[in-house]
Protein backbone atom coordinates (compact mmCIF):
# COMPACT_ATOMS: atom_id res chain seq x y z
CA UNK A 1 0.00 0.00 0.00
CA UNK A 2 1.10 3.17 -0.99
CA UNK A 3 -0.17 6.99 -0.05
CA UNK A 4 -0.49 9.46 -2.42
CA UNK A 5 -2.70 12.15 -3.92
CA UNK A 6 -4.86 12.50 -7.23
CA UNK A 7 -2.24 14.36 -10.05
CA UNK A 8 -5.28 14.35 -12.58
CA UNK A 9 -8.44 12.40 -13.26
CA UNK A 10 -11.52 11.84 -15.06
CA UNK A 11 -14.39 9.42 -15.22
CA UNK A 12 -15.22 6.44 -17.96
CA UNK A 13 -18.70 8.08 -18.71
CA UNK A 14 -19.27 5.43 -21.48
CA UNK A 15 -18.78 1.34 -21.48
CA UNK A 16 -15.15 0.19 -23.37
CA UNK A 17 -15.92 -2.29 -25.77
CA UNK A 18 -15.87 -5.84 -24.89
CA UNK A 19 -13.79 -7.72 -25.26
CA UNK A 20 -11.39 -6.61 -23.88
CA UNK A 21 -13.45 -4.92 -21.23
CA UNK A 22 -15.31 -7.33 -18.81
CA UNK A 23 -18.62 -5.85 -17.81
CA UNK A 24 -19.64 -6.20 -14.18
CA UNK A 25 -22.25 -8.52 -13.18
CA UNK A 26 -24.43 -5.58 -11.72
CA UNK A 27 -23.76 -3.96 -14.95
CA UNK A 28 -21.78 -1.02 -16.67
CA UNK A 29 -21.68 1.97 -13.86
CA UNK A 30 -19.14 4.84 -14.29
CA UNK A 31 -15.82 4.85 -12.89
CA UNK A 32 -12.84 7.12 -11.92
CA UNK A 33 -9.44 6.44 -13.55
CA UNK A 34 -6.38 8.92 -12.58
CA UNK A 35 -2.82 9.57 -11.91
CA UNK A 36 -1.48 8.94 -8.29
CA UNK A 37 1.38 10.76 -7.29
CA UNK A 38 3.80 9.25 -4.98
CA UNK A 39 6.31 10.03 -2.41
CA UNK A 40 9.42 10.29 -4.91
CA UNK A 41 7.15 12.39 -7.43
CA UNK A 42 6.32 9.47 -9.99
CA UNK A 43 2.70 8.93 -10.71
CA UNK A 44 0.22 5.75 -11.08
CA UNK A 45 -2.22 5.29 -13.26
CA UNK A 46 -5.13 3.45 -10.95
CA UNK A 47 -8.49 2.85 -10.60
CA UNK A 48 -9.94 5.58 -8.08
CA UNK A 49 -12.64 3.43 -6.00
CA UNK A 50 -14.37 6.29 -4.69
CA UNK A 51 -17.86 6.86 -3.03
CA UNK A 52 -18.44 9.65 -4.99
CA UNK A 53 -17.66 10.58 -8.41
CA UNK A 54 -18.45 13.84 -8.01
CA UNK A 55 -15.99 14.27 -4.81
CA UNK A 56 -12.79 13.27 -7.25
CA UNK A 57 -10.56 16.42 -7.46
CA UNK A 58 -6.65 16.97 -8.34
CA UNK A 59 -4.88 16.78 -4.47
CA UNK A 60 -7.45 14.23 -3.18
CA UNK A 61 -5.55 11.80 -0.90
CA UNK A 62 -5.61 7.82 -1.97
CA UNK A 63 -3.94 4.84 -0.86
CA UNK A 64 -3.23 2.85 -3.91
CA UNK A 65 -3.45 -1.15 -3.72
CA UNK A 66 -1.89 -2.77 -5.78
CA UNK A 67 -2.70 -6.81 -6.61
CA UNK A 68 -1.27 -9.78 -8.92
CA UNK A 69 -3.56 -9.51 -12.09
CA UNK A 70 -5.43 -6.23 -11.32
CA UNK A 71 -4.70 -3.03 -12.31
CA UNK A 72 -3.65 -0.72 -9.35
CA UNK A 73 -6.58 0.40 -7.18
CA UNK A 74 -6.79 3.71 -5.46
CA UNK A 75 -9.09 4.51 -2.39
CA UNK A 76 -9.88 6.99 0.24
CA UNK A 77 -7.73 7.61 3.41
CA UNK A 78 -10.13 7.61 6.22
CA UNK B 1 17.88 21.61 -51.60
CA UNK B 2 14.42 23.39 -51.54
CA UNK B 3 11.70 21.38 -52.46
CA UNK B 4 8.22 22.33 -53.62
CA UNK B 5 4.59 21.30 -53.16
CA UNK B 6 2.67 21.56 -57.44
CA UNK B 7 0.11 19.58 -56.47
CA UNK B 8 -2.18 19.04 -53.14
CA UNK B 9 -5.93 17.07 -52.97
CA UNK B 10 -7.60 15.71 -51.15
CA UNK B 11 -11.34 13.93 -50.90
CA UNK B 12 -14.28 14.56 -49.28
CA UNK B 13 -13.89 13.04 -45.53
CA UNK B 14 -16.44 10.98 -43.52
CA UNK B 15 -18.30 7.82 -44.10
CA UNK B 16 -19.52 6.23 -47.56
CA UNK B 17 -19.64 3.51 -49.57
CA UNK B 18 -15.65 3.87 -50.94
CA UNK B 19 -13.04 1.56 -49.52
CA UNK B 20 -10.04 3.65 -48.22
CA UNK B 21 -7.89 2.62 -51.06
CA UNK B 22 -10.39 4.36 -53.23
CA UNK B 23 -9.83 7.47 -51.49
CA UNK B 24 -6.22 7.11 -51.77
CA UNK B 25 -6.47 6.62 -55.96
CA UNK B 26 -9.04 9.72 -56.15
CA UNK B 27 -6.62 11.75 -54.49
CA UNK B 28 -3.54 10.84 -56.08
CA UNK B 29 -5.01 11.19 -59.31
CA UNK B 30 -6.63 14.93 -58.55
CA UNK B 31 -3.24 16.08 -57.17
CA UNK B 32 -1.56 14.77 -60.23
CA UNK B 33 -3.94 16.90 -62.10
CA UNK B 34 -3.22 20.05 -60.03
CA UNK B 35 0.42 19.58 -60.41
CA UNK B 36 -0.38 19.20 -64.54
CA UNK B 37 2.15 16.08 -64.64
CA UNK B 38 1.67 12.76 -65.72
CA UNK B 39 2.13 9.69 -63.35
CA UNK B 40 4.75 8.76 -65.85
CA UNK B 41 6.37 11.50 -65.09
CA UNK B 42 6.59 10.37 -61.24
CA UNK B 43 9.79 8.71 -59.93
CA UNK B 44 9.08 7.37 -56.84
CA UNK B 45 6.06 7.52 -54.42
CA UNK B 46 5.52 6.68 -50.56
CA UNK B 47 2.14 6.39 -48.74
CA UNK B 48 -0.14 4.26 -46.49
CA UNK B 49 -3.00 3.80 -44.52
CA UNK B 50 -3.34 2.79 -40.96
CA UNK B 51 -6.10 -0.05 -41.49
CA UNK B 52 -7.24 0.55 -45.14
CA UNK B 53 -4.14 -1.46 -46.61
CA UNK B 54 -0.53 -0.95 -48.41
CA UNK B 55 0.07 2.28 -50.51
CA UNK B 56 1.48 -0.26 -53.25
CA UNK B 57 -1.50 -1.15 -54.40
CA UNK B 58 -2.65 2.03 -56.26
CA UNK B 59 -0.14 1.31 -58.93
CA UNK B 60 -2.96 -1.15 -60.54
CA UNK B 61 -5.16 2.19 -60.84
CA UNK B 62 -2.49 4.85 -61.16
CA UNK B 63 0.03 3.09 -64.07
CA UNK B 64 2.25 -0.19 -63.92
CA UNK B 65 5.43 2.67 -64.72
CA UNK B 66 7.36 0.11 -62.53
CA UNK B 67 8.64 3.16 -59.96
CA UNK B 68 9.61 2.02 -56.50
CA UNK B 69 6.45 2.93 -54.32
CA UNK B 70 7.03 2.27 -50.70
CA UNK B 71 4.65 1.46 -47.77
CA UNK B 72 4.83 3.86 -45.00
CA UNK B 73 2.62 3.09 -41.73
CA UNK B 74 3.74 5.08 -38.22
CA UNK B 75 0.59 5.88 -37.13
CA UNK B 76 -0.52 9.47 -36.34
CA UNK B 77 2.97 10.47 -38.51
CA UNK B 78 2.38 8.65 -41.87
CA UNK B 79 1.02 11.62 -43.93
CA UNK B 80 4.44 13.33 -41.84
CA UNK B 81 6.53 10.33 -42.58
CA UNK B 82 5.29 10.38 -46.19
CA UNK B 83 6.20 13.39 -46.95
CA UNK B 84 9.80 13.42 -45.13
CA UNK B 85 10.63 10.35 -47.39
CA UNK B 86 10.00 11.83 -50.44
CA UNK B 87 11.91 15.45 -49.46
CA UNK B 88 14.83 12.80 -49.11
CA UNK B 89 14.11 11.15 -52.37
CA UNK B 90 14.44 14.49 -54.19
CA UNK B 91 17.44 16.12 -52.21
CA UNK B 92 19.09 12.53 -52.56
CA UNK B 93 18.36 12.56 -55.98
CA UNK B 94 16.08 9.44 -55.85
CA UNK B 95 13.69 10.93 -58.17
CA UNK B 96 13.16 14.55 -59.10
CA UNK B 97 8.88 14.52 -58.95
CA UNK B 98 7.40 12.47 -56.11
CA UNK B 99 4.12 11.35 -54.64
CA UNK B 100 3.10 11.15 -51.12
CA UNK B 101 -0.10 9.70 -50.50
CA UNK B 102 -1.89 9.06 -47.35
CA UNK B 103 -6.00 7.34 -47.07
CA UNK B 104 -7.94 5.27 -44.33
CA UNK B 105 -11.18 3.84 -43.50
CA UNK B 106 -11.76 2.77 -40.16
CA UNK B 107 -14.38 1.44 -38.17
CA UNK B 108 -17.21 3.43 -36.08
CA UNK B 109 -16.39 4.45 -32.19
CA UNK B 110 -13.29 4.72 -30.59
CA UNK B 111 -9.96 2.88 -31.23
CA UNK B 112 -9.70 -0.23 -29.76
CA UNK B 113 -6.04 -0.91 -29.28
CA UNK B 114 -4.91 -4.40 -27.64
CA UNK B 115 -3.68 -4.52 -24.51
CA UNK B 116 -0.11 -6.61 -25.24
CA UNK B 117 0.36 -4.75 -28.63
CA UNK B 118 1.16 -1.79 -25.75
CA UNK B 119 3.17 -4.12 -23.61
CA UNK B 120 0.31 -4.04 -20.91
CA UNK B 121 -1.19 -6.97 -18.59
CA UNK B 122 -4.99 -8.10 -19.80
CA UNK B 123 -5.79 -6.69 -16.80
CA UNK B 124 -5.75 -3.19 -18.36
CA UNK B 125 -8.09 -4.25 -21.09
CA UNK B 126 -10.34 -6.43 -18.37
CA UNK B 127 -10.73 -3.23 -16.62
CA UNK B 128 -11.19 -0.78 -18.83
CA UNK B 129 -8.70 1.43 -19.46
CA UNK B 130 -7.34 0.48 -22.94
CA UNK B 131 -9.24 3.48 -23.69
CA UNK B 132 -7.32 6.27 -25.70
CA UNK B 133 -10.03 8.88 -25.15
CA UNK B 134 -9.52 8.86 -21.01
CA UNK B 135 -6.06 10.04 -21.87
CA UNK B 136 -7.13 12.94 -23.79
CA UNK B 137 -9.30 13.73 -20.38
CA UNK B 138 -6.79 13.25 -18.19
CA UNK B 139 -3.81 15.38 -19.95
CA UNK B 140 -6.66 18.53 -20.37
CA UNK B 141 -7.23 17.64 -16.63
CA UNK B 142 -4.09 18.37 -15.40
CA UNK B 143 -3.29 20.75 -17.87
CA UNK B 144 -6.64 23.20 -17.18
CA UNK B 145 -5.74 22.75 -13.30
CA UNK B 146 -2.09 24.17 -13.74
CA UNK B 147 -2.74 26.63 -16.16
CA UNK B 148 -6.53 27.99 -15.66
CA UNK B 149 -8.10 26.72 -19.10
CA UNK B 150 -12.39 26.73 -18.37
CA UNK B 151 -14.86 24.20 -20.28
CA UNK B 152 -16.25 27.12 -21.84
CA UNK B 153 -12.68 27.79 -23.93
CA UNK B 154 -12.65 23.68 -24.61
CA UNK B 155 -16.11 24.36 -25.97
CA UNK B 156 -14.89 27.53 -28.10
CA UNK B 157 -12.44 25.22 -29.99
CA UNK B 158 -14.89 22.68 -30.81
CA UNK B 159 -17.45 25.51 -31.80
CA UNK B 160 -14.64 27.28 -34.21
CA UNK B 161 -13.75 23.67 -35.48
CA UNK B 162 -17.94 23.12 -37.05
CA UNK B 163 -18.07 26.76 -38.16
CA UNK B 164 -14.84 26.23 -40.19
CA UNK B 165 -15.88 22.61 -41.48
CA UNK B 166 -19.17 24.53 -42.36
CA UNK B 167 -17.01 26.56 -44.62
CA UNK B 168 -15.00 23.37 -46.10
CA UNK B 169 -16.64 21.75 -48.84
CA UNK B 170 -14.95 18.17 -47.83
CA UNK B 171 -15.25 18.18 -44.29
CA UNK B 172 -17.36 15.62 -42.88
CA UNK B 173 -18.93 18.13 -40.50
CA UNK B 174 -20.36 21.05 -41.47
CA UNK B 175 -23.23 21.78 -39.25
CA UNK B 176 -22.45 24.75 -37.28
CA UNK B 177 -22.84 23.29 -33.63
CA UNK B 178 -23.07 26.50 -30.59
CA UNK B 179 -20.46 26.25 -27.36
CA UNK B 180 -23.64 25.59 -25.17
CA UNK B 181 -24.76 22.88 -27.19
CA UNK B 182 -21.09 21.27 -27.23
CA UNK B 183 -21.02 21.87 -23.33
CA UNK B 184 -24.74 19.82 -22.79
CA UNK B 185 -24.12 17.24 -25.66
CA UNK B 186 -23.14 14.64 -22.82
CA UNK B 187 -19.20 13.94 -20.46
CA UNK B 188 -17.44 11.35 -22.10
CA UNK B 189 -14.19 11.74 -20.55
CA UNK B 190 -14.54 14.69 -17.99
CA UNK B 191 -13.86 17.38 -18.97
CA UNK B 192 -14.78 16.54 -22.41
CA UNK B 193 -18.14 16.43 -24.08
CA UNK B 194 -18.93 14.31 -26.93
CA UNK B 195 -19.03 16.77 -29.41
CA UNK B 196 -15.43 17.75 -28.49
CA UNK B 197 -13.71 14.99 -29.75
CA UNK B 198 -13.37 13.87 -33.49
CA UNK B 199 -14.30 10.69 -34.31
CA UNK B 200 -12.40 8.13 -36.65
CA UNK B 201 -13.28 7.97 -40.52
CA UNK B 202 -12.55 7.84 -43.57
CA UNK B 203 -10.31 9.46 -46.62
CA UNK B 204 -7.34 10.50 -48.25
CA UNK B 205 -4.89 13.57 -49.54
CA UNK B 206 -2.03 13.27 -51.91
CA UNK B 207 0.75 15.68 -52.60
CA UNK B 208 2.98 15.69 -55.44
CA UNK B 209 6.40 17.16 -54.61
CA UNK B 210 9.44 18.39 -57.20
CA UNK B 211 12.35 20.25 -56.78
CA UNK B 212 12.25 24.44 -56.81
CA UNK B 213 14.15 24.51 -60.31
CA UNK B 214 11.60 21.97 -62.11
CA UNK B 215 8.84 23.35 -60.41
CA UNK B 216 9.69 26.86 -61.77
CA UNK B 217 10.05 24.85 -65.36
CA UNK B 218 6.45 23.22 -64.78
CA UNK B 219 5.21 26.99 -63.96
CA UNK B 220 3.43 25.88 -61.29
CA UNK B 221 1.34 27.38 -58.68
CA UNK B 222 4.03 26.13 -56.04
CA UNK B 223 4.38 26.43 -52.22
CA UNK B 224 7.98 26.13 -50.71
CA UNK B 225 8.45 23.13 -48.14
CA UNK B 226 10.73 24.42 -45.71
CA UNK B 227 10.75 21.53 -43.48
CA UNK B 228 9.45 18.43 -42.81
CA UNK B 229 10.27 16.65 -39.21
CA UNK B 230 9.63 13.64 -37.73
CA UNK B 231 9.78 12.69 -33.60
CA UNK B 232 9.82 10.07 -31.04
CA UNK B 233 9.22 10.91 -27.52
CA UNK B 234 11.38 12.45 -24.82
CA UNK B 235 12.11 11.07 -21.46
CA UNK B 236 9.25 12.27 -19.09
CA UNK B 237 6.20 12.86 -21.37
CA UNK B 238 2.91 11.79 -20.48
CA UNK B 239 1.25 9.50 -23.03
CA UNK B 240 -1.22 6.94 -23.72
CA UNK B 241 -1.32 3.64 -22.23
CA UNK B 242 1.77 4.56 -19.77
CA UNK B 243 0.88 2.57 -16.23
CA UNK B 244 3.75 5.33 -14.70
CA UNK B 245 4.47 8.78 -15.47
CA UNK B 246 8.32 9.91 -14.25
CA UNK B 247 8.72 12.45 -11.30
CA UNK B 248 9.16 16.21 -12.66
CA UNK B 249 7.37 18.41 -14.89
CA UNK B 250 6.16 16.30 -18.62
CA UNK B 251 7.83 17.09 -21.38
CA UNK B 252 6.37 17.03 -25.25
CA UNK B 253 7.23 15.50 -28.37
CA UNK B 254 5.34 18.19 -30.31
CA UNK B 255 7.57 20.85 -28.30
CA UNK B 256 10.64 19.23 -29.69
CA UNK B 257 9.02 18.35 -33.17
CA UNK B 258 7.92 22.10 -33.77
CA UNK B 259 11.45 22.91 -32.54
CA UNK B 260 13.29 21.36 -34.92
CA UNK B 261 10.87 22.29 -37.75
CA UNK B 262 11.06 25.93 -37.27
CA UNK B 263 14.61 25.62 -36.37
CA UNK B 264 15.15 23.59 -40.13
CA UNK B 265 13.18 26.06 -41.85
CA UNK B 266 14.94 29.26 -40.58
CA UNK B 267 11.42 30.66 -39.34
CA UNK B 268 9.94 31.07 -36.24
CA UNK B 269 6.62 30.71 -34.63
CA UNK B 270 5.88 33.77 -34.52
CA UNK B 271 5.84 34.18 -38.51
CA UNK B 272 3.74 31.74 -39.29
CA UNK B 273 0.39 32.91 -40.79
CA UNK B 274 -1.85 30.35 -40.87
CA UNK B 275 -1.47 26.76 -38.94
CA UNK B 276 -2.84 23.31 -38.66
CA UNK B 277 -2.75 21.61 -35.11
CA UNK B 278 -4.03 17.99 -34.10
CA UNK B 279 -7.05 18.35 -32.07
CA UNK B 280 -8.14 14.79 -31.68
CA UNK B 281 -10.26 16.80 -28.66
CA UNK B 282 -10.92 20.31 -27.95
CA UNK B 283 -7.91 20.33 -25.26
CA UNK B 284 -5.16 19.15 -27.64
CA UNK B 285 -5.99 22.21 -29.68
CA UNK B 286 -5.32 24.34 -26.59
CA UNK B 287 -2.06 22.30 -25.42
CA UNK B 288 -0.69 21.95 -28.51
CA UNK B 289 -0.92 25.65 -29.34
CA UNK B 290 1.43 26.21 -25.94
CA UNK B 291 3.96 23.19 -26.75
CA UNK B 292 4.18 24.06 -30.49
CA UNK B 293 5.64 27.42 -29.32
CA UNK B 294 2.77 30.13 -30.61
CA UNK B 295 1.86 31.27 -27.02
CA UNK B 296 2.66 30.98 -23.39
CA UNK B 297 1.78 28.17 -20.64
CA UNK B 298 -2.24 29.64 -19.98
CA UNK B 299 -2.25 32.72 -22.57
CA UNK B 300 -4.70 30.60 -24.78
CA UNK B 301 -7.86 31.09 -22.61
CA UNK B 302 -7.44 35.12 -23.40
CA UNK B 303 -6.48 34.51 -26.55
CA UNK B 304 -9.11 31.66 -28.02
CA UNK B 305 -11.75 34.17 -26.33
CA UNK B 306 -10.25 37.08 -28.03
CA UNK B 307 -11.20 35.39 -31.60
CA UNK B 308 -7.21 35.32 -31.81
CA UNK B 309 -7.32 31.41 -33.54
CA UNK B 310 -10.27 32.32 -35.90
CA UNK B 311 -9.90 32.42 -39.69
CA UNK B 312 -9.81 36.52 -39.42
CA UNK B 313 -7.68 36.33 -36.18
CA UNK B 314 -4.17 37.37 -35.59
CA UNK B 315 -3.28 33.29 -35.88
CA UNK B 316 -5.59 31.32 -37.59
CA UNK B 317 -5.81 27.37 -36.48
CA UNK B 318 -7.51 24.82 -38.41
CA UNK B 319 -9.43 26.36 -41.08
CA UNK B 320 -10.68 23.66 -42.50
CA UNK B 321 -11.86 22.86 -39.08
CA UNK B 322 -9.30 20.09 -38.02
CA UNK B 323 -9.94 16.51 -36.93
CA UNK B 324 -13.01 17.66 -34.49
CA UNK B 325 -14.89 18.54 -38.13
CA UNK B 326 -13.03 16.24 -40.68
CA UNK B 327 -13.12 13.17 -38.58
CA UNK B 328 -9.59 11.63 -38.24
CA UNK B 329 -8.87 8.83 -40.86
CA UNK B 330 -5.02 7.86 -39.45
CA UNK B 331 -3.30 8.05 -42.64
CA UNK B 332 -4.46 11.05 -44.37
CA UNK B 333 -4.94 13.30 -41.86
CA UNK B 334 -1.65 14.85 -41.58
CA UNK B 335 -1.69 15.04 -45.41
CA UNK B 336 -4.95 16.71 -45.23
CA UNK B 337 -3.38 19.56 -42.75
CA UNK B 338 -0.51 20.04 -45.23
CA UNK B 339 -3.27 20.41 -48.07
CA UNK B 340 -5.14 22.31 -46.18
CA UNK B 341 -1.98 25.38 -45.83
CA UNK B 342 -1.38 24.90 -49.27
CA UNK B 343 -4.80 26.02 -50.81
CA UNK B 344 -4.29 29.05 -48.10
CA UNK B 345 -1.11 30.16 -49.09
CA UNK B 346 -1.81 29.69 -52.41
CA UNK B 347 -5.42 31.73 -51.87
CA UNK B 348 -7.67 29.32 -52.85
CA UNK B 349 -9.70 28.34 -49.58
CA UNK B 350 -12.76 30.11 -50.87
CA UNK B 351 -15.00 30.90 -47.80
CA UNK B 352 -12.46 29.76 -45.59
CA UNK B 353 -9.69 32.10 -46.80
CA UNK B 354 -7.64 33.64 -44.19
CA UNK B 355 -7.40 37.69 -45.43
CA UNK B 356 -4.77 39.21 -46.07
CA UNK B 357 -2.23 36.90 -48.27
CA UNK B 358 -1.06 34.33 -45.84
CA UNK B 359 2.56 33.40 -46.72
CA UNK B 360 3.61 31.20 -44.02
CA UNK B 361 2.16 28.35 -42.74
CA UNK B 362 2.65 24.95 -40.17
CA UNK B 363 1.25 21.74 -39.67
CA UNK B 364 1.34 19.33 -36.34
CA UNK B 365 -0.02 16.12 -35.88
CA UNK B 366 0.47 14.14 -32.71
CA UNK B 367 -0.29 11.05 -32.03
CA UNK B 368 0.40 7.38 -30.13
CA UNK B 369 2.77 6.21 -29.09
CA UNK B 370 4.58 9.85 -28.37
CA UNK B 371 5.07 11.20 -32.22
CA UNK B 372 4.65 14.22 -34.08
CA UNK B 373 5.46 15.10 -37.15
CA UNK B 374 5.75 18.87 -38.56
CA UNK B 375 6.09 20.74 -41.12
CA UNK B 376 6.80 24.54 -42.08
CA UNK B 377 5.42 25.94 -45.49
CA UNK B 378 6.10 29.04 -47.35
CA UNK B 379 4.96 31.17 -50.28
Amino acid sequence: MTDGTVWTWTVQRFPPKSPPYEVPEAGFAPFAVGYVEVADGARIEAVLDVEDLSSVHIGMRLRIEEAEGRVPHAREVL
Amino acid sequence: MSVHIVGAARTAFGRSELTGRDHGVHAARAALVDAGVPWSRVGAAFGGSDAAGNADTLVADLGLTGIPFVNVRNGCATGGSALLSAVNAIRGGMADVVLAVGFDKHPRGAFDPRPADWGLGEEYGREGLMVTTQFFGMKIQRYAHDHGITPRTLALVAEKAYRNGARTPEAWRRQEITAEEILASGMVNDPLTRFMFCSPGEGAAALVLCSAELARELGADSVELRSAVVRTRPPGSFEVFSPRLDPGEPTSVSTVSAAAAFEAAGIGPSDVDVCQLQDTESGAEVMHLAECGFCAHGEQEKLIAAGATEIGGELPVNTDGGCIANGEPIGASGLRQVYEVVTQLRGRAGARQVPGTPRVGFTHVYGAPGVSACTVLAR
